[in-house]
This record gives structure tokens, C-alpha cells and sequence, in this order.
């Protein structure tokens, strides 16, 4: 299915957003590496669902938002863009600093969303571990920790196979600088995340990549055991990018969850 | 033209290849290497410089602050003000300085300096830095707010010292309902300010507005005269007039008896110029740190990083001027016709360059140098 893309307002700020599928909406929030375009994964889960992914203010093609301190208002943006698009009450999907989002937002406002879906979010501070510092390393350190293994990514070529032009680096420069405003301190937690996470009865699906050198998967089971109505699967052979680097299995899942069958 | 000498107070004391097995010295390196007795020592042997070059004749004395480093041990230049407060008598006291952008508290910053100013009867130069990214680090201060803070912090330690208090304070990153400080410098208005420069096309019209001495730092001439034209700009904007009092630049300097000393004691500068430079683009400029105008101009200031530099490479760019004391006093004059400066800091203290060597550079500047750039 084509996606279209559109430019979405809210809170005088505009986002530019990929949209497409059909059936009830599924806002899908990106994580710090900025918005990866129309992924096979949001094919395949677009033929039940209407996926609206924006990209985040300070990111990509998006507006500025230089006003912004932390992910609680990226939350409150998102929010503010789900009534402004006219979503109603959609189901929501976060990765990584997009799941922290979501969680965010589904803990501020639990009925304004369906069900949730985190991705290896951040957002809770492991208590083993630690949440690699993407700001100490270079983007291409980063890069070769992210996922598994390059090598059975089906995207990978797509994605990462030609070195970035002028204008992409650019791009990745903004999505790292409006990461590091919303996330710097605490990095990339809030420590009071997990007292409103009991709120959200919602059900929810936490979904991890065994092998996440991000973040760790101990945080999945924080997620896991702090949100009332909630359960985790870990993907074998997976890094922090399981939409990417297993868009079959991925897909299926959310299909799964989000249709009731599990 | 007048001189200042400069030490960064290294702590030098390790082997070199221990050193190199880390990404950097900064952050990186562990601090089980730091020796706790040879630092003792070495803060008697900077301190004792310092009081020399301040009865040489001298100037000024530059005092800097870097963190998580052993390039740099001197850890609160507003410390070593306050000692040298009270151990020298003529010398300016050139904070360059106070690395407002990590600083939480600019209420007690400007009691500080203003204390270091009464203690030392109105000698104090208030530099102001934004610090390099490593300072962002140790301080887990979010580089993209470097420049708003450092402006607020300026703003605020400046109205510390110009505005009768009590005030209040609510700005974007610093926020105090009560401000009176019962500590005010002792010069009217208030110490003169200087600022530095290595990269910054903002920086330098900003100084430029206020009529902040500006000094550039260990750049190359044409980029030198590049960032005066910033600050001229800046100056031009509000009516100021430029004068050489206005400018200032750092350079590496030593002189000796013989012109074979001289070169061999310069040739210790080559370790700043290097090693304790070397590490991940990420830690010394983290993202949003530089505007990207200041990206691009740093790219282009330093066309080729100091660190791959021969030592004789630098000498040939004037980085380091290292002779007998005519041959220094001519390489400073070249400098200042040059870039028509009337500051010539000098860093003139490097660990490995033996104390005795330090001190006869030291007596050699004050007894043939200085008196010679007076004139200029």
C-alpha cells in the first residue's frame, strides 16, 4: 500500500508525516535515529491498520522546537497531534525514545489511546545495566551497535548501504541535537515514570531484542511488571531495532496483538 | 604590548605510553595514574612560577580551569586567584577563565570573583569561557544550552555586580527569588571582562558588542585576523571603537640563554599541542555545542589540527616562539604587527620543562622581554 505523505499541525508547530493503510488508526512514534520513511514492517501492518507516522518536532523535515526540555513534551505534543489530526483514540506504537513517549503519554492520558505497543523503549532506568550513552559515540560506533547483525537486516542496504549526503547528515545532526535536548538529563529515564505506569491498564505489548546493546532488556521486564495489563516478548537475534531488523516477525506480532488474536 | 604568563598547572607525571592506550586523556584516561604526592609538589613548583613571574614584571598572570584532565590540573581558577590574591603584589590576575555554561550558580560566581578582586586589590581580570566539550562532560551539562547559558550566566554575574540588590532572577536556566550578594568586587563597575576565542564567529561579535578584550587562542594568523574582524563588526554595530587594549592572542613561549636551550624546552609544548588534544570529536565538541556557522568555521580554522603538526611546523606558524631573548622578543614583536594586539598571553609552562628551566625563561622575559614590548 502507498503510503501519502502529509503535514500535520498542532500546537503551531508542523510535522511532516507518512500515513497510510486502512482500518483504525496506529500512531507510530520514532526513536532517536529519526523517521526511517515507509518500512516494510508498516507495510505489512497497514493492510489492518491506518499508520500515521509523524516525525517528531526538531527532527527530519519537521518544524522547531528548540522550547523543548523533555520527552514529557514530546508527550504532550503527541497528544495535542492526536486530537489536532483527528485520530480518536488510536492504538500507539513507540520505539526506543518514541516508546518512552508513548509510555509517557499513555501514563498522562491513558484513555486518549487504544492499545500500546513499546518498542525497546528507554524511559525507565535499568537497575543492572546501564542505557549506552549515544552522545559519547560517534554515529557510526552507534550504527554497528544497533542491531544484531548488519548482515540479516533486510533493510540494511536501503537504510545504511550508500554513505549519507550533505543533506542527510544534516539531518541526522538535528535528530541527534533535538535527542540530546529532550533526553541529556536524567539520560534518557524519568525517574518517575514507573509511579505512573500502574495508571495505564491499557493493554500493552513491550516487545525486545535479546541482544539490545542500547537498552538493556532488563528494562523490558520493568516495563513489563510496572504496567498493569501488560506483557513482553524478546525476539532471538535481535538488537534495538526489531521493526527493522525483523520486519516478518515484527509485523506479525503487532498484527496479533493489536487484532486481539494474543 | 603587555605580556602574560600562563601555566595550565599539567600534571604530566605518567608514563606516556599508559596514556596512549585510552581514546583520550580527557575522560578516558583513569585517574589511578594521578600521583598524589608529585601533584602536591607540582602545585608548590606552578605556584612559586607564578610568584616569579609577577615579580619579574610581568603583566598578568592567565589562570585557566579544565576538568577530568591531566593536560590541565588546575581545577578552580577562582582557587588559585584567590591564593595568588595574597602571594603577588603588582601582576593582573587574568581569569580565562570561569566556564560559565556548567556553572549552576552565578550568584556565588560573581561573589567569588569578587572576592578574588578585593583580596587582591582590584587585580583581577574576569575572563569568561564556554569551556571546550569535555567540561560538558564532566559536568553532564547539555551541550545544546552551552551558549544560552553562558550568555545567562553572563548576564546575571554582571548584574550581580552593577544592580543594587535584593532582585529576583527567573530565566530560562537560572532561577533565584532572592539576590543580594554581600560581596562586590572591588573595581567600578566591575572587573574589566575578556573573553576567548578559538572557533567562534558569534563569540567575537558578541565580545565585540560589549567591548570585551578578545583573545583568540593558538589559531593561525589569517584566522586570528578573521575573528578580530567579527569582533570589529560586532563593535561597529553599537559605535565602539577597536583598539589594540581591545585584542589580545595565545601563544606557546620559552626563552633560554642559548637558542639550542630554548628549542629544547619548546619542544615540551609539543605534548599540549598533541596528545592532550587527541580524542573523539564527541567529547570535545558534543552535539549542539557549536551553532553550525561555528561548525563550519572551525573546519576551517584549523585546517590542519595542531596535534599532526611537527614540532618544527610549529615554531614556522608562530605557535610556539621558543629563542634567546632577543629572538622571542622579536617573534612577539612580529605578532603583534601582525594582528596590531595589545595582550600577548603566554603559555610559558609545560610539566616536562624542568622547574629551573621554567624560572630562567621566566627571569630572561622579565629582564630583556618585557621591557622591550613596553615599548611597542
Amino acid at each position: 500500500m502507498r503510503p501519502r505523505e502529509e503535514r500535520l499541525r498542532a500546537g503551531g508547530i508542523e510535522v511532516q508525516a507518512w500515513v497510510g493503510g486502512r482500518g483504525a488508526p496506529l500512531l507510530v512514534l520514532h526513536g532517536a535515529g529519526g523517521n526511517r520513511g515507509w518500512r516494510r514492517w508498516m507495510d505489512l501492518v497497514s493492510e489492518r491498520y491506518t499508520v500515521w507516522a509523524p516525525t517528531h518536532p526538531g527532527f527530519g523535515g519537521s518544524g522547531d522546537a528548540e522550547w523543548m526540555e523533555g520527552i514529557d513534551d514530546l508527550a504532550r505534543f503527541h497528544l495535542w497531534l492526536i486530537d489536532a489530526a483527528g485520530l480518536g483514540r488510536p492504538h500507539l506504537l513507540g520505539h526506543s525514545i518514541g516508546g518512552w513517549t508513548a509510555a509517557e503519554m499513555a501514563a498522562m492520558s491513558p484513555g486518549a489511546i487504544d492499545r500500546l505497543v513499546l518498542v525497546a523503549p528507554t524511559g525507565l532506568k535499568p537497575e543492572k545495566g546501564e542505557i549506552f550513552d549515544i552522545f559519547y559515540h560517534s554515529p557510526q560506533e552507534l550504527r554497528d551497535l544497533t542491531v544484531h547483525d548488519p548482515k540479516t537486516v533486510p533493510e540494511w542496504d536501503e537504510l545504511f548501504g550508500t554513505p549519507p549526503t550533505p543533506a542527510e547528515l544534516q539531518i541526522a545532526e538535528r535528530n541527534r541535537e533535538m535527542t540530546a535536548r529532550l533526553t541529556w538529563k536524567p539520560y534518557m529515564h524519568n525517574p518517575r515514570l514507573a509511579r505512573f505506569l500502574p495508571r495505564v491498564s491499557n493493554p500493552a505489548l513491550v516487545v525486545w531484542g535479546r541482544d539490545d546493546r542500547i537498552v538493556p532488556v532488563e528494562c523490558g521486564e520493568q516495563y513489563r511488571s510496572a504496567l498493569p495489563n501488560a506483557r513482553l516478548t524478546v525476539l532471538e537475534r535481535c538488537g534495538h531495532l526489531p521493526p527493522i531488523e525483523q520486519p516478518e516477525a515484527f509485523a506479525r506480532l503487532v498484527l496479533d496483538f493489536l487484532g486481539g488474536v494474543a | 604590548m603587555k605580556l602574560y604568563y600562563f601555566s595550565e598547572m599539567p600534571h604530566h607525571e605518567y608514563p606516556d605510553e599508559e596514556g596512549g592506550k585510552y581514546p583520550s586523556l580527557r575522560l578516558a584516561f583513569p585517574n589511578r595514574f594521578f600521583d598524589r604526592a608529585k601533584a602536591a609538589a607540582n602545585y608548590r613548583r606552578y605556584l612559586e612560577e607564578y610568584e616569579f613571574a609577577d615579580q619579574v614584571g610581568y603583566d598578568g598572570l592567565m589562570i585557566n580551569e579544565h576538568h577530568s584532565t591531566p593536560s590541565c590540573v588546575n581545577v578552580g581558577a577562582n582557587m588559585t586567584a584567590a591564593v595568588l590574591a595574597r602571594t603577588t603584589s603588582r601582576a593582573k590576575l587574568l581569569l580565562l577563565g570561569n566556564i560559565l555554561p556548567i556553572e549552576d550558580n552565578p550568584v556565588r560566581m560573581a561573589e567569588q570573583i569578587a572576592m578574588a578582586d578585593l583580596m587582591s586589590g582590584g587585580r583581577v581580570l574576569s575572563g569568561f569561557v564556554r569551556g571546550v566539550g569535555v567540561e560538558q562532560w564532566w559536568a553532564n551539562a547539555n551541550p545544546v544550552h552551552n551558549r544560552e547559558r553562558f550568555e545567562e550566566c553572563h548576564d546575571l554575574i554582571l548584574k550581580c555586580w552593577t544592580e543594587p540588590g535584593p532582585f529576583r532572577w527567573e530565566g530560562k536556566h537560572y532561577h533565584f527569588r532572592h539576590v543580594n550578594p554581600w560581596c562586590l568586587p572591588l573595581q567600578q563597575p566591575h572587573p574589566p571582562i575578556w573573553i576567548p576565542g578559538t572557533a567562534s564567529p558569534e563569540t567575537a561579535v558578541w565580545a565585540g558588542q560589549r567591548g570585551y578584550t578578545y583573545v583568540p587562542f593558538l589559531v593561525p594568523f589569517d584566522i586570528a585576523r578573521e575573528l578580530f574582524e567579527h569582533y570589529r563588526q560586532g563593535a561597529a554595530e553599537v559605535g565602539r571603537t577597536v583598539t589594540p587594549d581591545n585584542l589580545g592572542f595565545l601563544i606557546c613561549a620559552v626563552t633560554a640563554d642559548t637558542k639550542e636551550k630554548a628549542l629544547e624546552a619548546g619542544r615540551h609544548f609539543v605534548w599540549r599541542m598533541g596528545p592532550t588534544l587527541r580524542g573523539p570529536i564527541e567529547w570535545f565538541s558534543p552535539v549542539g555545542m557549536r551553532s553550525r556557522a561555528g561548525n563550519q568555521f572551525a573546519l576551517k580554522a584549523r585546517p590542519r589540527s595542531l596535534a599532526s603538526m611537527s614540532y618544527d611546523e610549529l615554531l614556522a606558524e608562530h605557535f610556539i616562539i621558543a629563542g634567546t631573548p632577543d629572538e622571542v622578543a622579536e617573534g612577539f614583536a612580529l605578532v603583534q604587527r601582525a594582528l596590531g594586539v595589545g595582550h600577548l598571553l603566554l603559555e610559558a609552562q609545560e610539566s616536562r620543562m624542568d622547574h629551573p628551566t621554567t624560572m630562567r625563561s621566566i627571569e630572561l622575559m622579565g629582564a630583556k622581554v618585557i621591557p622591550a614590548m613596553a615599548r611597542l
